[in-house]
């Protein structure tokens, strides 16, 4: 009941745990882009889910997939809880591990 | 005032279209309107070809583009496309049965029952026409999530192109410019061969984009997951609609508009990028598009020309795509087009902008592989 009256999140935070670094994610934002204007160098070519390369693992919180992730992603991939940044919507705060550029 | 200048300029071909459906619905030489306006729009993009506006932003940089609005013109085209075709077929329908020619009055709308053979194909053409131009909405929505996605494929159905919006996402955003993706001309081919490889190339890729998706899930190829089967599935309701209404005559005219509309499609994929090179594996740049954007081909096409920033932020709303110095025509979409359907004088005209390419904006390897095809 009390639900229906909770205000929705502006924005979600994310962490990326194998570099120590966090940023928000306003919503309507996919998580690439929210990195790329926090000014990390997250591994991009596409920004639109066709590439792989803004591939990264999901350890905690939960996404939305934009797109089918499985014509980029192998079926291991998935089951290991890999995603693509470019087209994730954030429905939660997340942790993530990514390889990050140098 | 200005939010409403930026997002009501955005409804030309909403409102042609339907001046479209409207002329086919009335009847006698009206149903030539949808020719006639496509006609006027090449006279309008050809004089105001010198006019190049920048996309506006306020002080912040935000635009003044309204996406929910944007976002409901868009879904709604879906149905006008439908109410095109279903017109036409009511015009076939007439045709077939033999209606007698003769003014009638339908909420107190005076029309002309029945049609003439011409008169016939005057709709056939004017349906074409404006059908083809689904691809601009089509093109737009396969970038967006599941809901905008899924009306793309709705869109491309009613033009038997379903294939198209999996191939551009997955192919040609990201082989563009290289042998890989069909939807890229090479130096020296023509619209009308580039149509036929481009279609056929991009639901090729399609069909083994799924194959091996389903593979990697361990599922049949034969399965309700397979989006290249039920994308043409999709397309069975606007074939059953037209046989029941023309038989033979039906299908004629469907293949026609199909035709038609795929040709606009592929035209545009063509002027897009004809003979710009990028080698395999370095990054998508401005310089590998070609930018139409004066001030009427931005306007009709939603900015849709603006593909050097389009295929560098593939993410970015049509009304915010900017002025990113790409390789430009200097020309709009349907002059260009005019010149396309003419080949060696397109060739002409692509020779000089080509080899300015080659000299200020390839990288050395791709001066390289340009020598290496040498066919301008
Ligand atoms: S950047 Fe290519 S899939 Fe995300």
């Amino acid at each position: 009941m009390f639900n229906l009256f909770k205000k929705k999140a502006k924005f979600y935070s994310a962490k990326i745990l194998n570099n120590d670094k966090e940023f928000k994610v306003s919503k309507g934002k996919n998580l690439l882009a929210a990195a790329l204007d926090d000014g990390i160098n997250w591994p991009h070519k596409c920004r639109v889910g066709s590439c792989g390369s803004c591939k990264y693992k999901l350890i905690k919180g939960k996404i939305s997939p934009d797109i089918d992730f499985g014509y980029v992603l192998s079926f291991d991939e998935l089951n290991d809880g890999y995603a693509l940044a470019c087209q994730s919507s954030l429905k939660s705060d997340v942790e993530v591990e990514i390889e990050l550029k140098k | 005032m200005k939010t409403f200048y930026v997002n009501a300029r955005y409804l030309i071909v909403p409102l042609m279209t339907i001046a479209t459906i409207f002329g086919i619905f009335l009847g006698n030489n009206f149903v030539w309107l949808g020719v006639i306006l496509f006609g006027f729009n090449t006279i309008i993009d050809t004089l105001t070809k010198d006019i190049h506006l920048r996309a506006d932003f306020d002080e912040d940089g935000n635009s003044f583009g309204i996406k929910k609005f944007q976002y409901a013109v868009m879904y709604l085209m879906l149905p006008t496309f439908i109410v095109l075709q279903i017109i036409l077929a009511w015009r076939l329908f007439h045709y077939t049965s033999a209606y007698p020619i003769e003014v009638l009055s339908l909420f107190g709308i005076t029309y002309q029952s029945g049609i003439s053979g011409i008169n016939l194909i005057g709709a056939t053409l004017s349906a074409g026409l404006w059908a083809g131009l689904g691809i601009i909405y089509g093109h737009e929505l396969s970038h967006n999530r599941k809901e905008g996605f899924f009306i793309s494929r709705l869109i491309m159905s009613l033009s038997g192109a379903s294939h198209f919006t999996y191939a551009h996402v997955y192919n040609h955003h990201l082989d563009l410019g290289h042998e890989d993706d069909p939807a890229t001309a090479p130096r020296g081919r023509n619209v009308y061969h580039h149509a036929w490889l481009s279609h056929v190339g991009q639901s090729k890729y399609s069909f083994d984009l799924e194959r091996d998706k389903l593979k990697k899930q361990r599922k049949s190829f034969f399965s309700l997951s397979n989006k290249w089967i039920i994308g043409y599935l999709y397309s069975l309701p606007s074939i059953i609609i037209f046989v029941w209404a023309g038989g033979v005559i039906g299908i004629l005219s469907l293949l026609v508009v199909w035709v038609i509309s795929n040709f606009l499609l592929e035209a545009l994929n063509f002027m897009g990028h004809y003979g710009l090179i990028r080698e395999h594996g370095k990054p998508v740049e401005h310089r590998h598009s070609w930018d139409n954007d004066n001030v009427f081909t931005s306007w009709f096409f939603i900015e849709i020309g603006r593909q050097g920033d389009h295929h560098v932020r593939g993410e970015t709303y049509f009304w915010e795509l900017d002025d990113v110095d790409a390789p430009n025509y200097g020309i709009g979409y349907f002059s260009l087009f005019v010149l396309t359907l003419i080949p060696p004088l397109f060739r002409k005209f692509t020779k000089e902008l080509l080899e300015d390419w080659d000299r200020n904006k390839a990288t050395d390897s791709e001066r390289k592989i340009a020598h290496q095809i040498g066919n301008l």
